[in-house]
């Protein structure tokens, strides 16, 4: 084949894939779309996720096909969606920690917001510092109080994250912490309440037990739906708050069209009395943001959170 | 089994040496000060399996030879290997056709390399299962695995 | 009681029976299939349950985890392929008892020990949820790592007949189940740079690699003297081997009675799960057995044993679910979502604020029971069938499910790999001898014993008499060190012919 030909043929292509382009956004989706969740099914984003597609289905006409690749928090299902083709029928629900967070955390993950599109949010983790209800303090400042008179207390924590938050408090306030590693969230709620450990990270399942836990800090920007009188954990002078999201991802180059019908679908789950449900049952408050506004959060997440991490002084693994 | 053991406990003994020579220290970095190392316990596992595996050597060594030859017969290596071309076709046809094609060498071969030859069977075997795990991923629990 | 028996009348209705059988029935066919689980399926059916009344939703989501746990057991035993990883133990005697042509008998035992441990485990949880739990949160990881490490030398009695081939075998599981993130440093450990094997090597598809892949290719090199078998199957339509008779009930009552106290014991400790207790319980029926070296050629207390603590767990691993709202295991954690789904927040003040309610799912959970004996004495004629089919007929169908079931866990080809490398594996330690069961207990146990030991260094603050402030601890360490004393003198006082065992006939090896 001559150099001309050659060229001539990629021209044909492109020109026929330039006039489908319009069309295919038109008539997305004409057949059923696959939303990877990168968590084992029966968890609370599996579940969220499962809602969510119930609803995208409904509105976009086509049956969505949920598909769990769990493994190393959605970095396996990640990696998996930007091998998919990005025509829009493989999408993602994820927590945006896997981009936001994770590089940052291991090694061998690189992912930046712009190697994915971002089809908007639908919820947000409500993470914070936990304690069982009958602790002597009430908030991260009075328990920074306590820790300084009761050395090599035990702080539960699951996550990297977890450890990092600890370390910066004990070093900003010269506290001695023993570090218990947590399996699950399950472990953690048993290590509250059996009194294991005086405190610990909890990712948003402590809401269940209003009676035997309380929060002495949020890990958000935002206040709790659930608890608005708790104050961030940035309110107590650290500077460590980092929002969680859920919502829509799809492989880079996914046209842009289809991405905010996407995130029109999305939008209606915000009253779909069905979706409402579940994440009321599971203690998640929906938040949306479309599309333009996903993106823009994770641009502005992902420089806050390398900025916290290196601060912190946290070597990826 | 005497000779079965000794060259099993032999492998698994250099096993284990490679794996705490080379393997561990290449694969497993060192945790931070003040926690448990990560490789404590793969180590010590590995240890105790190399010590236990050399015990067995040492001690089928001193039975007298009861003159038993390999466990493995020759048909089960001819099946060892049958299958195991069975499953190499599917995952090529996996990567280069797709799953259904994959799912169908799987049954078909396996079939014909067990020396099933009736055409009914042949035919209707691999439409029957397929189409009973689709009916009951797609259809009966609307899930999707692939 | 009062409540129990207004709890009844809300059940006894035609639309929550219903949905009871209903559950029961897709949970029994979910346990049959290979890979797909109770986790699946209660994940998958909670969406449904939005239509039904709370009690009948609830009632079905239990009646799937309990029915899903009774269904593993057919796979196990008719085609030595675990539908749940739970019902591994029960393949060891339950398929070489379908070889003999006693599929019917181990299939009714199977089902007898499976109702009659859950029906015990449920009638612990109704009488025993709220004073029970207060001392679950006795148990921490102090008092977890010396118990675990107590139950480690349980491997020591299912070592089958070489003590050092089966301590290689736990070994080499142990190292397995290193790999992955390691949960306190979180550094990656033999995952050669493998995102995939982040989260560990996973158990379902190793499980279906090991046993069923493995023993099918076994089979397909015997496949002449197995079709003569089968003829032989076919021929002997015995009653005796079809039913049980009172002699295999005198031998199973024992390991019945202790498979559902192990199981419900462990399944009200936190976060130990079915399979730790169906191995245990396995391990303790052949200890306790007159002639032990015969467990895995065909002993239906293996069966019993097995399945009654298998079923035991899943009543009370709701105990701390639902006297503290913690969850106990994966099911319950699942049912949590449900749980409040339906207006039932799960811990202490149910009991209060809503009795007749928790009444009617207790009620709804002993119908479950009884629904299961039904759906498992209809289904099992039917699936029974199977052990009859020429084993080159049988291979393909099993290995195409293999390859679903082991797919299904990640949907990705990885697990494939996963299972072909165990496959491999698997047929070479079934060839030359080195136990499965041994491998399996330390890939489990092994991970939750250096966990819970990085997290008592913690909590002791590194300083080993702070151990006294942990008298359960305490205990069961001097009991681990007493047990090993005195399994150390035996040993001496018998020596053994370190592997002279012969798996003289493909099916009298028995292990796997």
């Amino acid at each position: 084949m001559t150099l001309k030909r050659r060229a001539l043929l990629a021209l044909a292509v492109a020109a026929t894939g330039l006039a489908a382009l319009p069309a295919l956004a038109q008539d997305y989706p004409n057949k059923p779309i696959t939303m990877l969740v990168g968590y084992n099914a029966g968890g609370q984003t599996d579940l969220v996720a499962r809602g969510a597609a119930q609803v995208l289905s409904q509105e976009l006409g086509q049956p969505i096909n949920v598909v769990n690749v769990p493994g190393a928090g959605g970095v396996v299902s990640a990696k998996k969606l930007q091998e998919s083709p990005n025509d829009g029928y493989t999408i993602m629900f994820h927590a945006n920690s896997v981009v936001n967070s994770a590089p940052f955390l291991m090694k061998r993950v690189d992912f930046k917001p712009d190697d994915f599109e971002w089809g908007g949010f639908i919820t947000a983790y409500q993470g914070g510092l936990v304690a069982p209800a009958d602790a002597p303090y009430n908030d991260l400042a009075e328990f920074v109080a306590w820790a300084k008179e009761n050395p090599n207390f035990a702080y539960g924590a699951l996550s990297p994250e977890a450890r990092m938050y600890m370390n910066e408090i004990a070093k900003k306030n010269d506290l001695k912490a023993n570090i218990v590693p947590l399996n699950s969230g399950g472990e953690m709620i048993n290590a509250i309440l059996g009194h294991q450990v005086v405190m610990a990270l909890s990712g948003g399942i402590h809401a269940k037990y209003p009676d035997q836990i309380k929060m002495l800090a949020t890990l958000t920007t935002f206040r709790h739906s659930n608890a608005p009188e708790v104050k961030s954990i940035d309110d107590f002078g650290y500077s460590l708050a980092m929002d969680t999201r859920a919502g829509i991802m799809a492989p880079k180059g996914t046209d842009p069209a289809i991405m905010a019908k996407l995130s029109a679908a999305l939008a209606k789950c915000e009253t779909d009395e069905s979706f409402q449900k579940i994440v009321a049952a599971a203690n998640i408050p929906i938040i949306y943001m479309d599309a333009a506004a996903a993106k823009a959060e994770m641009e502005a997440t992902f420089a806050k959170n390398g900025e916290i991490y290196k601060s912190a002084g946290v070597e990826p693994q | 089994m005497r000779r079965a053991n000794i060259y099993s406990g032999g492998f698994l003994a250099l096993l284990g040496l490679a794996m705490i020579l080379f393997v561990i220290p290449a694969q497993i970095e060192e945790g931070p000060a003040g926690m448990m190392s990560p490789r404590l316990v793969p180590q010590m596992i590995m240890g105790l399996m190399t010590a236990l595996s050399v015990m067995l050597v040492v001690r089928n060594l001193m039975l007298p030879d009861d003159g038993e030859g390999s466990p493995v017969s020759r048909s089960e290596y001819i099946a060892l290997l049958k299958i195991g071309s069975v499953f190499a076709l599917a995952l090529v046809l996996f990567y280069f056709a797709g799953p259904l094609w994959a799912g169908l060498a799987i049954v078909l071969g396996s079939l014909l390399a067990l020396g099933e030859r009736r055409p009914l069977v042949l035919v209707l075997m691999p439409i029957a299962l397929l189409a009973g795990v689709w009916v009951l991923f797609y259809r009966v629990l609307g899930t999707a695995i692939l | 009681m009062q409540a129990l028996i207004g709890g009844f009348a809300e059940v006894f209705t035609f639309s929550t029976m219903f949905w009871i059988v209903t559950g029961v029935t897709v949970g029994y066919i979910l346990g049959v299939l290979p890979g797909l689980g109770k986790a699946t399926g209660v994940a998958v059916s909670i969406p449904l349950t939005f239509y039904l009344h709370p009690v009948a939703a609830i009632a079905m989501l239990i009646g799937i985890a309990k029915g899903s746990t009774a269904g593993g057991a057919v796979s196990a035993i008719l085609l030595n392929t675990p539908g749940e990883p739970s019902s591994a133990p029960t393949a060891l005697d339950g398929y070489p008892l379908a070889r003999q042509g006693k599929a019917g008998k181990a299939l009714k035992m199977g089902l007898y020990a499976s109702v009659i441990g859950d029906l015990l485990s449920t009638i612990v949880l109704i009488g025993l949820a709220a004073p029970l739990a207060s001392y679950a949160l006795l148990i921490g990881p102090v008092e977890l790592c010396a118990i675990l490490v107590f139950s480690l030398t349980f491997i020591g009695g299912l070592s089958g007949k070489s003590l050092i081939k089966g301590l290689i075998a736990g070994c080499l599981g142990i190292a397995f189940s290193t790999v992955g993130l390691e949960i306190e440093t979180f550094i990656p450990r033999l995952t050669f740079g493998m995102l995939e094997l982040d989260d560990g090597v996973k158990l379902v598809p190793m499980a279906i690699g090991m046993l069923a892949v493995a023993e099918m290719i076994v089979q397909a090199g015997n496949i002449r003297k197995l079709d003569a078998e089968t003829a032989e199957i076919g021929k002997s339509n015995r009653r005796e081997d079809r039913n049980l008779s009172l002699e295999d009930w005198k031998v199973c009552a024992m390991p019945i009675i202790r498979g559902t106290f192990i199981g419900t014991v462990i399944g009200i400790l936190p976060g130990l799960g079915a399979s730790v207790a169906s191995f245990l319980s396995y391990g303790a029926a052949r200890r306790a057995a007159d002639r032990p070296e015969e467990f895995g050629t065909g002993r239906i207390e293996g069966v019993a044993a097995a399945e009654s603590a298998d079923n035991a767990v899943i009543p009370s691993s709701l105990v701390p679910l639902f006297a503290l709202g913690i969850p106990g295991s994966v099911i319950a954690a699942i049912l949590i979502a449900a749980f409040v789904l339906h207006g039932l927040t799960p811990g202490p003040l149910m009991f209060k604020e809503n009795p007749t309610m928790v009444a009617a799912v207790y009620a709804s959970m002993l119908c479950a029971s009884l629904a299961m004996l039904v759906v498992g004495s209809l289904g099992q004629p039917i699936f029974a069938r199977i052990a009859r089919f020429p084993i080159r007929l049988i291979i393909p169908g099993v290995l195409l499910l293999c390859c679903v079931g082991a797919y299904m866990e990640t949907s990705s080809l990885f697990s494939i790999y996963i299972m072909l490398i165990f496959a491999l594996i698997g047929f070479f330690a079934k060839k030359f001898d080195y136990s499965f069961v041994t491998f399996l207990i330390g890939f489990v146990i092994g991970p939750q014993v250096e966990l819970t030991f990085r997290q008592s260094l913690q909590l002791l603050n590194h300083d080993p008499t702070r151990l006294l402030q942990h008298p359960i601890a305490a205990v069961f360490i001097v009991i681990t060190l007493v047990t090993l004393v005195l399994m150390a003198r035996s040993r001496r006082n018998q020596p053994e012919a370190p592997g002279v065992a012969t798996t003289k006939s493909l099916n009298q090896g028995g292990e796997i």
